[in-house]
């Protein structure tokens, strides 16, 4: 396994680059990020028109969640891959084809992680907003959407790691991510099949649970700031409200 | 200066205001009392359209509150508002809760937010806590920021719904004396409230509510003593009683 690692780690790490198109590993996380790098803004959108009182905004993207919830993946993907270029006429490559799957795919249940969030505040922050003049996206942008992102933190990175996952996907439509390269470098081999194929499960869990403790990370440095406050003040002095604060920079400076 | 004028509210089916007229002058002291579900909360946050109404009519100094032209976040920023549960922004330093207004919705300069704010923080007697997340403060601290908060836009009037309620015992007196100190120096308040002794310490009037209606007006030292309603009775004996 380790000599696969060692003949062929170019390739599973960047594909044919710097001779041909870059792939492998590198491909992977670029997709990964972009992919949710642009579904995040979408995925607030999706949110807000998912809780807006207004059904012209509501019902819609209702209904584009639950069926993108509803569907496996690779349909979506196959869509993008048959119908995109015909809507705008022109061919895509395998790159873009996956990326705009993502994004749709991702925004989806994004949104929901981003939908909880925002309706797990109380009531009274956006009450208390309202009464101090903010307008509607003022609200949003100074008082909610810090607090429920902020929030929301683990489930999201929880969420970039099956876009990680997801990505391998990809391979169908021959996008040279790492799957796809790990394919290459067992054509090349044709006897090693199990010990490729254990090599590229072993990358992909060592990404995914890097990212995965992180978000474990994360969360419990939530919890401990949550109950670090709650330690401070006596009893049940804070009315319910969530120990929330900025990051542990700002609010240990103020503890010195 | 706030007028109510034949103000009804339906929640679906169940009438929660019902016929509501009376007035709050300049400078003057209102005290809200009642028993729980009698309308209290509802009335107060009719006042700046937190809740609407339906008929009748509401002004707030000169200003119809459910005019149709109205720019409601402008208006809002003219009426100071307490609420129960403090409501204050627990991502943001205490600092910032009380400027994000004046800085946000009234274009002031962050400078000149933050003077204004230490001014107001040490009237509430908090100046050292200016940094400080509202996590870290007791809920009497949490109270007084809030109401800090709400006065940072000058406002003419202010509002409190029960700012007492949620909190511990010990904690309800240094709320108290941030309003009376309020009141003495001439704000016009309008208070939802069950502190009996603050009624009777600094009202003009007290406002005894049930079932969605005004059943009494008195000044407090009338009200105590010699309350007409008998449903006011009732609810003052019930008070006492324990």
């Amino acid at each position: 396994m380790f000599d696969i690692l060692h003949n062929y780690w170019e390739l599973l790490l960047m594909g044919q680059y710097p001779h041909g198109a870059l792939g492998g590993l590198a491909i992977t996380l670029i997709l990964s990020l972009l992919g949710l790098g642009l579904a995040f803004p979408v995925s607030i959108l999706l949110a807000l028109a998912r809780i807006s009182p207004m059904a012209i905004f509501r019902v819609p993207a209702t209904m584009l969640v639950y069926t993108i919830r509803g569907i496996p993946l690779i349909m979506v993907i196959f869509w993008v891959y048959f119908f995109l270029p015909l809507l705008i006429g022109r061919t895509i490559t395998g790159f873009t084809t996956m990326l705009c799957t993502l994004v749709i795919y991702q925004s989806a249940y994004l949104c929901e992680v981003i939908r909880a969030g925002i309706e797990a505040l109380p009531k009274g922050q956006l009450e208390a907003s309202r009464a101090l003049g903010l307008g509607y996206f003022r609200t949003l942008r100074f008082v909610i959407l810090p607090q429920a992102l902020y929030n929301m933190m683990p489930s999201m990175i929880s969420q970039f790691v099956s876009t990680i996952k997801e990505t391998s996907l990809g391979y169908v439509i021959n996008v040279p991510e790492l799957t796809f390269a790990a394919n290459q470098v067992n054509n090349q081999l044709l006897t090693q099949p199990l010990a490729v194929f254990s090599l590229l499960a072993l990358i992909y869990f060592v990404l995914c649970f890097s990212f995965t403790e992180l978000a474990d990370y994360i969360e419990r440095r939530i919890t401990r700031k949550r109950a670090g406050r709650a330690r401070k003040n006596s009893g049940n002095a804070t009315g319910g409200l969530p120990f929330v604060t900025l990051p542990a920079t700002a609010a240990s400076k103020e503890n010195s | 200066m706030i007028i109510f004028s034949d103000v009804n509210k339906w929640y679906g089916n169940y009438h929660a205001l019902v016929n509501v007229s009376a007035q709050v002058k300049r400078g003057e002291v209102v005290v809200v009392c009642g028993p729980s579900g009698s309308g209290k909360s509802t009335l107060i946050r009719t006042v700046n359209r937190l809740e609407d109404i339906q008929q009748g009519q509401i002004a707030f100094d000169g200003q119809d509150v459910n005019a149709s032209g109205l720019d409601l976040n402008k208006f809002r920023t003219r009426v100071g508002f307490v609420f129960q549960q403090f409501n204050l922004f627990p991502h943001l330093s205490v600092l910032e809760n009380i400027i994000l207004s004046p800085t946000r919705v009234n274009g002031l300069k962050r400078a000149a937010a933050r003077e204004k704010a230490m001014g107001l923080l040490e009237r509430v007697g908090l100046s050292s806590k200016a940094d400080a997340y509202p996590g870290q403060l007791s809920g009497g601290q949490q109270q007084r920021v809030a109401i800090a908060r709400a006065l940072a836009m000058d406002p003419p009037a202010m509002l409190f719904d029960e700012p007492t309620s949620a909190l511990d015992p010990e904690m309800v007196g240094e709320v108290l004396n941030v309003m009376k100190s309020l009141a003495r120096e001439g704000m016009t308040m309008m208070c939802v409230t069950h502190e009996m002794g603050f009624a009777r310490e600094v009202a003009d009037q007290v406002w005894f509510m049930d079932a969605g209606t005004i059943l009494e007006k008195a000044a407090p030292e009338k009200f105590f003593s010699r309350p007409e309603h008998p449903r006011a009775q009732r609810f003052l004996s019930d008070l006492r009683s324990h």
